[in-house]
């Protein structure tokens, strides 16, 4: 069995995984990251790539956080990494297909668990909004909020069907729906539903799903461990709950830190057991190998 | 006219009662300056105290500012006209690469309505174009933010730039942002780390007093 299964299973005390996307691994091999977002086959290379180099215990396939959004009409922007331009328009430009590729590929190629990030409804909605106007509508319109949602829960079920059927596994980023972001009841009202829709339906086919969200998610944590989701991806780790947790050591260490700085918050992170030893969020592209290398190694021991 | 009534519009989030109770209080005669310390102020300080409490979030903040404008675009041009001295000029923007703001207008509408001066450069925003509005403006502090681990590296950027114009010593920075700490704002010799509005309001009202 893998480690990452094992630790589901309560089998086994630590499995490694540092947030490492694709701009970290393209910047590795110096190649221009809008060709790795936009190419299964060389996204699917840089991320191999990664993982020869540091032997994680998982892979997550992660361009960056619009690729649904650009789907449905969003316009985005290198410079160099991908950022949001506009709310939704008839300028629809899908890179699902990149993921999806990617996927096969390393799914084929890799022998640990493989992951795909998505985004979850609540904050998919927001970028087809815009952000602003999203969180506004949230209090003053509740129907065009709710639509929106629906209308990015709708995509997420269809792209959803088509990773499934490579039985790849899922992590659902809802970085919006952080409550440094909204309260603890909007959260509820708004973004709890699509996350479980997605979450049953991942669990229905076997596979493990994951919850990511990063900043403040204290507050949230009681009502994200209802979800029953398998993995939960938390800035702060430190509260007890029955789904297995994933984290412990902060990007700014990763990025900055000492490797005795490292070491320390990881652990501090082991009394969480069973736990995926994880950065909080994705790693900042430049932070070094070596840095990475130290967490792998404290995980591996 | 009892201001108090301005503030609650202001924390409840209520713009029309906002204009309302605004052009009332200026019919009765109150002093400009008087509706906008004790009522428009005072809300959004009060909305400020509820957000760091964690009683208020981003939306919440967000409606209250808007609620703020809707009375201070009333009594802005009167108070103009009564040439009051900014307490503190402040360049803010998104570094580049990142278009999150939500962080930074928080921040602009709470440092405007603790009565600082706020050159709004938005998001996105190259670092040549901060180094020319610090050259330009003068401001006392440069307000970096960033959402994103693939973005916060340009704060960085920024202030060696300013090192390398020798603009560093002429104006205070300070960082904002989820992916942001205070180790990260030593390590890239920032003046100031605020982990809120509230926060970055109160290191603005710090470093402008020098």
């Amino acid at each position: 069995m893998d480690k990452i299964n094992a630790v589901l299973k309560r089998e086994r005390k630590l499995a490694v995984f540092p947030i490492v996307g694709a701009d970290h691994c393209a910047r590795l091999l110096n190649i221009d990251f809008s060709e790795v977002a936009t190419d299964g086959k060389k996204l699917a290379r840089v991320l191999e790539y990664g993982y020869q180099l540091y032997k994680y215990d998982m892979v997550l396939v992660f361009s960056d956080p619009y690729v649904e959004a650009q789907a449905l009409g969003c316009e985005i922007e290198f410079k160099p990494y991908p950022s949001l331009v506009t709310a939704k328009t008839n300028k629809r430009f899908d890179r699902t297909s990149v993921i999806i590729e990617a996927a096969g590929i390393l799914k084929k190629k890799v022998d640990v668990p493989i992951f795909v990030s998505i985004k979850g409804p609540f904050s998919l909605a927001s970028f087809l909004v815009g952000i602003d106007k999203f969180l506004k509508i949230l209090l003053k319109d509740e129907n065009e909020a709710k639509q929106a949602i629906d209308e990015a829960l709708e995509f997420q079920l269809r792209y959803l069907e088509e990773l499934l059927s490579l039985n790849v596994n899922i992590f659902l980023g809802d970085p919006v729906a952080s409550a440094s972001v909204i309260s603890p009841n909007t959260f509820q009202k708004y973004a709890y539903k699509p996350l479980q829709i997605l979450i049953n339906k991942i669990k229905a086919k076997g596979l493990i799903a994951g919850i990511h969200i990063c900043g403040e998610t204290k507050p949230l944590v009681n009502i994200l461990d209802t979800l029953t989701a398998d993995i939960l991806s938390i800035e702060d780790i430190t509260p007890k709950t029955k789904t297995i947790k994933m984290g412990g050591v902060s990007t700014q260490t990763i990025l900055h830190g000492t490797k005795a700085k490292i070491r320390a918050e990881a652990q501090i992170a082991l009394e969480q057991a069973p736990i995926i030893l994880a950065t909080s969020c994705d790693v900042p592209p430049e932070t070094s190998s070596e840095n990475i290398k130290e967490l792998i190694k404290y995980g591996q021991k | 006219m009892d201001l108090e009534k301005i503030k609650k519009a202001v924390v409840e989030m209520n713009e029309n009662a906002t204009r309302e109770l605004v052009n009332l209080a200026l019919k009765e005669k109150v002093e400009p300056r008087q509706i906008l310390e004790k009522g428009l102020i005072a809300g959004m300080k009060e909305v400020g105290r509820l957000f760091s409490c964690q009683e208020y979030f981003v939306p919440e903040v967000l409606l209250a500012s808007e609620t703020f404008y809707a009375g201070f675009d009333i009594i802005n041009p009167m108070l103009k006209l009564q040439k009051i001295p900014p307490k503190s000029k402040v360049v803010i923007g998104v570094v580049e690469g990142d278009i999150h703001d939500i962080g930074k207008n928080i921040v602009k509408v709470m440092a405007e309505a603790s009565g600082h001066q706020v050159i709004d450069l938005g998001d996105n925003v190259p670092v040549s174009k901060f180094i020319e509005t610090v050259e330009k403006e003068k401001p006392d502090v440069l307000a970096l933010s960033s959402l994103m681990t693939t973005t916060m590296m340009q704060m960085e950027v920024v202030i060696k730039q300013l090192e390398a114009k020798n603009l560093r010593k002429k104006v205070k920075v300070i960082v904002g942002g989820a992916p942001v700490n205070q180790d990260f704002a030593n390590k890239i010799n920032a003046d100031g780390y605020g982990k809120d509005a509230a926060e970055a309001v109160n290191l603005i009202e710090k470093l402008a007093r020098g």
